[in-house]
């Protein structure tokens, strides 16, 4: 036996996994050879060091991390959880989370309404103004201003130079007409923002402008990943999916879903951006939402790379199994 | 502390398990510190970098908390934990790589080693591994050869050289055949051999 192949046999003679005959023919090269005996035993030497290497101990941190992540996780845990220490320690406040925010978003809601309501008349122009502006916006047709002041009346647009609104000071008699109103600002047709509209209110003054859909673009990232889950978890497992990727720190791209009307079979994708340490989090996260076939899953460590660095990016498919 | 009483005729039950499966508080937090220590020192090995190693024993426990219920018992909790816990570092590892090329290239490990020793031991008697485990350093040493390994024979020696997995167990968690791992795990041991004793 030469002393290479012999080396190559150290291991497995220390396993006691050598065939009889491999062993009895190693152990006649070892007696013969000092420098492969030597070996063995500083192979042999190195293992037992290895075998007797103690734990460093955790730094106190480590507890107080895990226990603090655990909390965060708890507060946005699903019913049902099977830790009872987790879930003993949710505070008395969080009991009152989904009455609080739904107040806060009835709150917010109404906010606005009267913001809206409140500001609305402030900004409309003078009547006697307000007929510059319109035919300058009639002029261009497709452009016009979110604010657009009410319909001009005729005679008013007889009056007033069409496009340019006090630019000077002159149209004294429309200032006059409403004393009490703010100035309003120097409005041209070319210094209104433009905006492609698709739907315009003809009976108010407020016009919504409502971008076209556009179709998803193809993705130049990321994974595909199909999530199969049972018909009764069906409902919602977008939101799931999604609530997961926030929770873990990523944001939601696009949420699909294939037309209402088919039911609750319909598919649905999410499409989501992690942070690259959260995707095997994700993951996790995805098989607690239904079963992630293992043909599709990918290996742990291969993580699809998201739009930036350091990123890692899914499209979810949801499926009904 | 024995986590770990026998359950009749059949497999020993973690008590700590149990107790987290039927909602006993704190029982988690029993978990973590019984294993903190050993989950750790795993991902301190294998990343070389105390934060890193850090997040990702933190990531193992919470991996942990949120798959217990799904755990069988089929292996002790330290086996199913320290599992998670490469695919952790390993994931760490390639991300680290694939970001940066800071590193240096690591040896490789069935040749050249001589170009990574870390430390010159006096000769004679005290380059004898044996000998060196005398000194205050050991660990250090030990853990400083360790990281001059590559990654993928880094873990293998943790696992079965540190942490007793079987050659079965980490060929079934690295998807690769058991001869592979004898292989691999045999030259992974020689370049040990060869960076702590450069004499033999």
């Amino acid at each position: 036996m030469e002393c290479t192949q012999a080396r190559n046999l150290l291991s497995e003679h220390q396993d006691r996994t050598l065939d009889t005959a491999g062993a009895e023919a190693l152990a006649a090269h070892l007696r013969g050879c000092g420098e492969c005996a030597g070996a063995d035993v500083s192979l042999l030497a190195v293992r037992e060091l290895l075998r007797g290497l103690p734990p460093d101990p955790a730094p106190p941190e480590l507890l107080s991390r895990v226990l603090a992540a655990l909390e965060a996780e708890d507060r946005n845990a699903r019913p049902g959880s099977t830790d009872g220490g987790a879930g003993a320690t949710r505070s008395f406040l969080s009991r009152f989370r989904v009455p609080f925010e739904a107040a806060a978003a009835v709150l917010l809601i109404a906010s606005v309404y009267w913001y809206q309501q409140a500001s609305t008349p402030a900004v409309r122009p003078p009547p006697g103004i307000s007929s510059g502006v319109s035919s300058g916006i009639s002029s261009e047709a497709g452009k016009v201003s979110p604010s657009r002041p009410p319909p001009a009346k005729k005679d008013a647009a007889k009056s007033s130079p069409p496009g340019i609104r006090l630019a000077d000071g002159k149209p004294r008699a429309a200032k006059e007409a409403a004393p009490s109103l703010p100035m309003p600002r120097t409005w041209t047709a070319e210094s209104l923002p433009s905006v492609p509209v698709s739907l315009a209110s003809t009976d108010s003054e407020r016009i919504v402008p409502v971008a076209p859909p556009r179709p998803l673009p193809a993705l130049s990232y990321g994974r595909d990943l199909v999530v199969e889950v049972n018909p009764e978890n069906r409902e919602g497992a977008e939101e799931r999916t999604a609530e997961a990727a926030l929770r873990l720190g990523g944001i939601v791209e696009r949420i699909e879903r294939e037309n209402a009307s088919t039911g609750k079979g319909a598919a649905g994708a999410v499409r989501v951006v992690l942070p690259e340490a959260a995707a095997a989090g994700f993951l996790d996260e995805l098989r607690r939402i239904g079963t992630v076939p293992p043909e599709v899953l990918p290996a742990a460590f291969d993580i699809p790379r998201g739009p930036r660095p350091g990123t890692a990016a899914y499209t979810v498919r949801i499926r009904l199994r | 502390m024995d986590l770990e009483r026998p359950a009749g005729k059949g497999r020993p039950v973690d008590l700590l398990v149990e107790g987290f499966r039927k909602g006993t508080p704190g029982s988690f937090e029993a978990i973590v510190r019984a294993h903190q220590d050993r989950v750790y020192s795993f991902c301190a090995r294998m990343l070389s970098d105390r934060e890193d190693a850090l997040d990702a024993a933190q990531e193992v426990f919470l991996s942990a908390w949120r798959n217990l219920s799904e755990f069988r018992g089929e292996a002790a909790l330290s086996t199913w934990l320290l599992r998670i816990a490469a695919n952790r570092c390993l994931n760490r590892i390639r991300r680290r790589k694939s970001l940066s090329e800071r590193e240096a290239p690591w040896p490789e490990p069935s040749g050249g080693a001589e170009e990574g020793i870390i430390f010159q031991p006096a000769g004679g008697e005290a380059d004898r591994p044996d000998r060196l485990a005398e000194t205050c350093e050991m660990r250090e040493i030990l853990t400083e050869a360790l990281s001059h390994l590559d990654p993928g024979s880094r873990w293998m020696v943790l696992l079965s050289d540190v942490e007793g997995f079987s050659y079965e167990e980490i060929a079934s968690l690295a998807e690769v055949p058991v001869g592979t791992v004898k292989s691999r795990l045999h030259r992974a041991r020689m370049a040990m051999r060869r960076l702590l004793s450069p004499v033999a």
